[in-house]
């Protein structure tokens, strides 16, 4: 208790007096600066020798930490050497350390534990907060993004705070989720996502990728696990840091688009007829759509952390505010960070732990925009000739083209705002019973409330106004008990066995009120009661899952390496007993080569480890009620303003459904070469994934829908490899760089009685039937699609030059949907991250691209906007204007006044590669050492994202899809999807 | 020692509630094992009903199936194509338009026949409640059949809510049995009057019996044609027409003393509808299925900003008897630009054709300048009018007798309320059945579900009609063969041949 008074006295004292002259202890402080050669190294563990107080380097390489004059410290870091020096009286000392066999010390956080790298038998990468220190990073997601070999990461959407989708080793299933998991200090993440994480907090990231690794979350380890660790203190005195950028962002690219001139023109030739009377009188006027919707936006983000400690209790507290405005005008998002870590020691035995994290997000129109009338889209097609404004401040609400409203109107006049509050907040105690066996608890709860507001004003419902408001809350919580055994015998015999008990629940509620009529706008939607006609409707889930898992790690004389794990979950997703639990065994071994005599006789490696591991992982994440057949909602009005309920039967109810399950095997090596310089870490997997939860398609004579089954088989297999060398190592300039590299091979092998099933119509409208589809012997994401050859440079069976040519691949004499074939998939094959840091002196170069190949993408939005379709009847695309002419017969597009020819959006001319090399970031940045400010570190980075992007893509952002982040059966189509900006940044990091 | 066993009691803790920890208890949701109870859950059910035949009649997509008859045509050009593979026959199973149809009758018959085999089941609920849901099934998947059977012809054929890849088309002949079975039980199931949210400005929203009696009326006379050709159903359709026509009071049915009433915005509760699909564009939140988005701009033209989903056939328009009727029917003045300065007749729009106007009137519509502000309304969609039965009885009693005095009458209500003068006495019966299935054709012009097509296709004179197309309009693909009946069926939806290739 006594510990735990002092620590909260620090605290206060810390907020009031913000200072860090503050010597609690009667010995001396020592700081200084530990590098090799001359790269400051953060994360450098610094003990005082004999005891367990200890300190870590922070971002600068420095630390500091009060020591007994007469004392030792030592310094050890992941990958060097480690070194020992005595105080001697001294209060500065400045390290050097050497580099050494990488990694092999290194404590590496596994799932419910951790484990020293060169024990592990499974495939996890680390991702250290300093790989990233000079990236305005927003997000871990953006942390992750090219920097891990298997991971791969996309911004499918550039709005702030917009989603990100994140696979590992590929996607497994068709319509359960490929999400990973998210286990952030001991809580898997359910309510809230890894984007509500702030990015600051966190220390490092494991991602655990192998059976061996991820079986011990058996229920939802399928699609790969990442573990995030936070900031905690360290023993020692106070630091202060302040972490702070501004950004801002600008659209990469925009489309070319036909100005009102040409416009009016295509129009009147395309009517055959003279929409435009005088096409010639818009020559200087007409409006750019695209620059009215589109502007700079502008970060700013803030982090101040106060962290340290005592021997006996530890703190971390950080405060953080960002401010982003999109690249969209009227788009904007706030969010309030608090964290706190508390760690004490009660007792010899017993110890306690406390994380409090907590956000406050407030977003304005930055929910989905919808779908293909969404303003992005529209920009694009409306017509050129309209104004913006008939009349002073009176929209022009309705274009000759297309159906749309003014996309400006939309996006200015739109008011929905989002209000969350999220929390994770987790309790741990650990009590060591005796020296070889501790009992651990750790209680977690996620959580969310977000409030949705909007108002919809006459010009977005015109003659209707409205207003609305729904309010959610989501609360899951988690409790892991375990008992961990860990003994050594004769020297030789490492072994540790682990019991789990896990039990979690998740509960979701919301409700909404809303209505239309609104007698006045002037409240905005704060008075529901203004409307006139109102509904309300309200809903409730909850899942729970209860675990137990063992595990048992046995080392023979730091050479043989054997790991076994063991889960039974029981998931209340599934109906019967026998259904609801799922079986999940893994088992891993390794071999260190490089312990063994006849591999260091060869003088060359200073590791290596071949790994193999085999194991079963499950999957279980499908809505909870999925297998019951409820009934659908819907309402009717008789006519009137007011709405009555009424329900539907849904689809049929399947007691049957059961887990889907992927078995993996993985064989992987770890080499060190040129005395640690050189590490390469090398993965070899091949992932079966059965009984897969399937929405199978009904057919529209049987109410059409899709009901869940366990159907079918995929297979994934890969290869991934990371390279991390220390180039040049001199006094003055050094040169590190790691390349990670991964390819992988998705195939669909069985899907039971069928051979093909068709995906959800996207885009409705424009796309008018399945352009994806999942076919046996195909990856995921596969395209459907007519082939298209071109256009007819002469009469030609039938068809009139001019026309469309397109592949009569049924036979029938006659184009359509039955001509459709697999025409590319949107999973990408090949994915490589290139990180460089160079240093020079006090300057640091932080080079960074990345790379994705192979994938396709369906540019919807390049579709609607080239030839004329249901909801827009003339295209506003510059390149639409070489159309086919008896003058212009070499041309790309068909003539689109002809009457002969028949177009078809869905078909390969709309299929574009979506590969892409990225340079992602570029950052300089200069440090001016406390020595010569004498008040702190300082550090400025200037740095530039998304600089330079070389792809055949014709899109604003080959990253950036329609489709959802969650789906892989479903992926790669471009309908109006909001693009990531470039941005330019200066920062500014504070550390005393 | 203590602190192990407290350590495994912890343990042991959190498994004890495990029974009830992983069964799913969805509160907010209604499943079928609670519902079908109660009449309240009837009346939900009958809901579930009406949104869906209402997503039928809310736009063109289906009605474009229709666009073969003389009446109506449509620019083949731009996004107007999938409407002009219709009108100029040369329509796909790939046509993304027709759709809409299939899927929303097909999604009503299997609300039907859940309610169906459930309302037995609602013990809570009085006998009455139970007949009048029950009633509402029937009546519903009877006229969603008939829609099917007249647009695609062979069609499977299911009264169960199983989920089956293998289902067979059935013959015309089975879905006809089925359709002319369930008007039966509904003419008797279904109340003579509704009230409640139910009966709205004295009109039954609903259907009654004596929707009921005025659809099988329909269904016999189409039997008495193409393709089943069973014409004693003639005799039928006169004696059920006539129930309607003799018992009208009963259900409060009339013809609306000025036909342009119907289709003004004032017009959309009215006691000529036998049964009609109701909309209302401003109720609050998102609800497809009451939305009507055949109004305002479905039907304007381009010149005036609307989408000219289709628009009238040049020779029918010249040979539309001039009237009050006709000038409801069609738009007369156009303003360019929605200039009213700037007014001209349809010979000088852009597509060169007359236009419906009998859904532009409507919330949204400034009659000043012809501003149509939103591209969905609230009009009523008469699926069935006072005037059909009246020309039903007409031709049905011609046809099974002679054009006796009473079938005089009938035709002559709807011609006088038109401004048209009585037809000529003493017709031969053929001549007479042609009168009237001319006067169907003036009357329901303009995507009214009793549409020309199917006046058509029953008495197989597609291409006679397009005999007399005017020079001017798009060129033909291909002309239809009233002999082998080419062009008369639409082509099942590709969606669902790609799961069943039985289709």
């Amino acid at each position: 208790m006594k510990s735990y008074l002092s620590l909260w006295k620090k605290l206060f004292l810390c907020f009031v007096f913000s200072s860090y002259a503050l010597v609690l202890y009667a010995q001396q402080p020592v700081s200084g600066r530990v590098s090799a050669g001359d790269t400051s190294l953060p994360g450098v563990i610094v003990y005082i020798k004999g005891t367990s107080v200890n300190t870590q380097t922070d971002n600068n390489g420095r630390f500091s930490i009060n020591a007994p004059k007469g004392a030792s410290l030592t310094f050890s870091l992941m990958g060097y050497r480690s070194k020992e020096v005595s105080v001697n009286n001294r209060s500065t000392i400045n390290v050097e350390l050497e580099p050494t066999t990488q990694g092999l010390g290194e404590v590496v956080v596994v799932g419910y534990g951790t484990q020293k790298r060169k024990d592990l038998t499974g495939s996890i990468s680390s991702l250290n907060a300093s790989a990233y220190k000079d990236q305005p990073v927003l997000n871990a997601s953006s942390a992750l993004q090219g920097r891990v070999a298997g991971v791969s990461v996309a911004n499918s959407s550039g709005a702030p705070g917009g989603a990100v989708k994140i696979r590992i080793r590929g996607a497994n299933s068709i319509n359960a989720s490929n999400d990973p998991l998210y286990v952030i200090d001991g809580v898997a993440l359910s309510s809230i996502g890894i984007q509500d994480i702030n990015v600051n907090d966190i220390a490092s990231m494991e991602v655990l990728k192998d059976a061996s690794a991820t079986a011990i979350y058996g229920s939802r380890g399928a699609n790969g696990v990442i573990i995030i660790t936070t900031k905690n203190g360290k023993a020692g005195t106070t630091h202060i840091e302040y972490n702070g950028f501004l950004s801002s962002n600008k659209p990469m690219k925009k489309y070319k688009l036909l100005d009102a001139v040409a416009y009016a023109q295509q129009a009147n030739h395309i009517a055959g007829s003279a929409v435009f009377a005088d096409p010639s009188s818009y020559a200087g006027k007409g409006t750019n759509w695209q620059d009215l919707i589109f502007h700079t936006g502008v970060t700013q983000n803030h982090q101040l952390s106060v962290s340290g400690g005592t021997e006996k209790s530890r703190y971390y507290i950080s405060g953080y505010y960002v401010n982003q405005s999109g690249l969209l005008v009227n788009t904007n998002q706030e969010k309030y960070a608090l964290r706190a870590n508390l760690d004490s020691k009660l007792s010899n035995k017993v110890s306690i732990g406390l994380g409090i994290f907590a956000t406050h997000t407030n977003s304005h129109n930055n929910g989905d925009i919808g779908s293909k009338g969404n303003p992005v889209t529209a920009a694009l097609a409306w017509a050129p000739t309209e104004p913006v404004y008939d009349s002073g401040a009176q929209y022009n609400r309705f274009a000759v083209s297309p159906i749309w409203s003014n996309p400006y109107m939309t996006i200015k006049e739109r008011k929905s705002d989002n209000s969350a509050n999220s929390a994770v907040v987790n309790g741990r105690l650990k009590y060591d019973i005796t020296d070889w066996l501790s009992f651990n608890v750790n209680v977690g709860l996620d959580m969310n409330n977000t409030r949705n507001a909007y108002l919809n004003n006459d010009w977005i419902s015109p003659g209707n106004p409205g207003s609305g408001q729904s309010y959610l809350e989501n609360y899951t919580l988690q409790n892991s008990n375990s008992l961990t055994f860990h003994k050594k015998f004769n020297e030789k015999h490492d072994l540790t066995v682990m019991g789990i008990v896990e039990e979690t629940s998740s509960k979701y509620n919301t409700f909404t009120a809303a209505g239309s009529g609104l007698t006045s706008t002037s409240n905005g939607y704060y008075n529901l009661g203004l409307n006139t006609s109102q509904g309300i409707s309200s809903a409730y889930t909850n899942w729970a899952l209860l675990s137990y898992v063992g595990r048992a790690s046995y080392t023979f004389n730091d050479k043989y390496l054997i790991t076994a794990t063991y889960r039974a979950d029981g998931s209340s997703k599934f109906q019967s007993t026998a259904n609801k639990w799922g079986y999940f065994p893994s088992i891993g071994v390794g071999w260190r080569l490089s312990e063994e005599q006849f591999i260091k006789d060869l003088g060359i490696f200073s590791n290596m480890k071949l790994r193999g591991s085999w194991g079963i992982t499950g999957n279980q994440s499908i809505n909870p009620y999925s297998s019951l057949g409820l009934l659908n909602g819907v309402q009717y009005s008789y006519g009137t303003t007011t709405l009555y309920q009424g329900y539907l039967l849904g689809s049929p109810s399947n007691p049957d459904l059961k887990w889907e399950t992927t078995k993996q095997t993985d064989i992987g090596m770890d080499v060190g070469l040129l005395g640690g310089r050189l590490n390469i870490t090398a993965d070899y997997y091949n992932k079966r994934t059965k009984d897969l939860l399937l929405q199978v398609p009904i057919a529209s004579y049987d109410g059409g829908g899709t009901m869940y089954k366990n159907v079918g088989e995929i297979n994934n297999k890969g290869f991934e490899i990371f390279v991390d060398i220390a180039a040049i190592q001199q006094h003055d300039f050094s040169w590190t760089a790691t390349i990670n590299a991964s390819a992988y091979r998705n195939k669909v092998v069985s899907l039971g009685k069928d051979s093909i099933l068709y995906r959800p119509i996207i885009g409705g409208g424009l796309i008018n039937t399945n352009i994806q589809v999942v076919k046996t012997g195909q990856p995921l994401g596969a395209f459907y699609l007519v082939p298209w050859q071109g256009v007819y440079s002469s009469d030609n069976n039938g068809f009139k030059a001019g026309d469309n040519h397109y592949t009569d691949v049924s036979g029938n004499g006659s184009i359509g949907y039955e001509d459709r074939v697999i025409a590319g998939s949107a999973l990408p094959k090949f994915q490589w991250g290139f990180n460089n840091n160079f240093r020079y002196k006090h300057l640091e170069l932080n080079v960074f691209v990345q790379a994705s190949h192979g994938n396709k993408i369906f540019n919807a939005t390049y579709a609607g906007i080239a030839a004329p379709t249901s909801d827009v009847k003339y295209p506003t695309l510059a390149e639409s204007a070489n159309y086919f002419t008896s003058k212009n017969t070499g041309a790309v597009w068909a003539d689109p006044a002809s009457k002969t020819n028949r177009s078809y959006v869905e078909s390969t001319q709309y299929l574009q590669d979506g590969s892409y090399v990225r340079l992602k970031n570029v950052s300089l940045s200069y440090t001016l050492e406390k020595r010569a400010t004498r008040f702190a570190d300082i550090r400025f980075t200037l740095s530039a994202q998304n600089i330079y992007t070389i792809t055949k893509y014709k899109g604003y952002d080959p990253e950036a899809t329609s489709t959802s982040a969650t789906s892989d059966a479903d992926a790669g189509i471009d309908l109006g999807a909001y693009p990531s900006p470039r941005t330019i940044t200066f920062g500014v990091n504070i550390s005393l | 020692m203590k602190l192990y066993i407290t350590a495994l009691l912890l343990l042991m803790l959190v498994t004890s509630c495990s029974k009830d920890f992983l069964k799913e208890d969805p509160k907010s949701s209604l499943t079928p094992d609670n519902f079908y109870k109660t009449a309240d859950d009837l009346n939900m059910a009958a809901i579930a009903l009406y949104t869906q035949v209402n997503g039928a009649f809310n736009q063109s997509g289906g009605f474009s199936t229709l666009w073969g008859g003389d009446d109506m045509t449509v620019a083949r050009a731009g996004n107007k194509i999938s409407y002009s593979d219709f009108d100029t026959y040369q329509a796909t199973s790939s046509n993304d338009r027709m759709t809409n149809w299939w899927s929303y009758f097909y999604a009503t018959i299997k609300s039907s026949n859940s309610l169906l085999s459930n309302y037995q089941n609602a013990t809570a609920a009085s006998e009455d409640d139970r007949n009048h849901a029950a009633g509402q099934a029937y009546f519903f998947r009877a006229l969603s059949y008939f829609f099917l059977t007249r647009t695609w012809g062979k069609v499977p054929l299911i009264t169960d809510n199983k989920v089956d890849y293998s289902r067979t088309k059935a013959e015309p002949s089975e879905i006809y049995t089925l359709i002319v079975a369930d008007l039966q039980k509904a003419e008797t199931m279904l109340p003579d009057a509704w009230d409640g949210t139910k009966r709205q400005n004295g009109v039954d929203i609903p259907p009654t019996r004596g929707s009921a009696k005025a659809l099988l009326a329909n269904v016999y006379l189409t039997m008495a044609g193409w393709p089943l050709k069973q014409t004693d159903k003639y005799a039928l359709a006169a004696a059920k027409a006539k129930e309607v026509i003799d018992n009208k009071a009963a259900w409060g049915y009339e013809l609306t003393t000025n036909f342009a009433d119907l289709w003004k915005k004032t017009g959309k509760f009215n006691h000529e509808t036998v049964f009609g699909c109701y909309y209302n564009v401003n109720v609050s939140g998102w609800a497809w299925e009451n939305y009507n988005m055949l109004t305002p701009n479905a039907y304007a033209p381009d010149d005036e900003g609307g989408w000219g989903d289709g628009y009238g056939e040049i020779n029918f328009y010249k040979k539309f008897p001039p009237g009050p009727r006709k000038e409801a029917t069609y738009q007369s003045v156009y303003y360019i630009n929605n200039d009213p300065g700037n007014a001209v007749d349809w010979t000088k729009t852009q597509h060169k054709h007359p236009y419906f106007f009998k859904f532009r009137d409507d919330d949204a519509f400034n009659p000043v300048n012809h501003v149509n502000n939103n591209w969905i309304g609230s009009h009523t969609v008469f699926v069935i009018r006072y005037a059909e039965v009246l020309l039903t009885y007409a031709e049905a009693q011609a046809m099974s007798a002679s054009p006796d005095a009473t079938a005089y009458t009938a035709i002559n209500q709807v011609r006088n309320r038109s401004g048209i003068a009585d037809l000529v006495g003493g017709l031969s019966q053929t001549a007479f059945r042609d009168s009237v299935i001319a006067e169907r054709g003036w009357e329901f012009a303009g995507v009214e579900p009793a549409a020309r097509w199917y006046d058509l296709i029953r008495t197989e004179t597609v291409g006679k009609a397009n005999s007399d197309r005017d020079a001017s309009e798009e060129t033909l693909k291909s002309i239809p063969d009233d002999a082998s009946h080419t062009f008369y069926w639409a082509p099942i939806p590709i969606g669902d041949q790609q799961l069943n290739p039985n289709l």
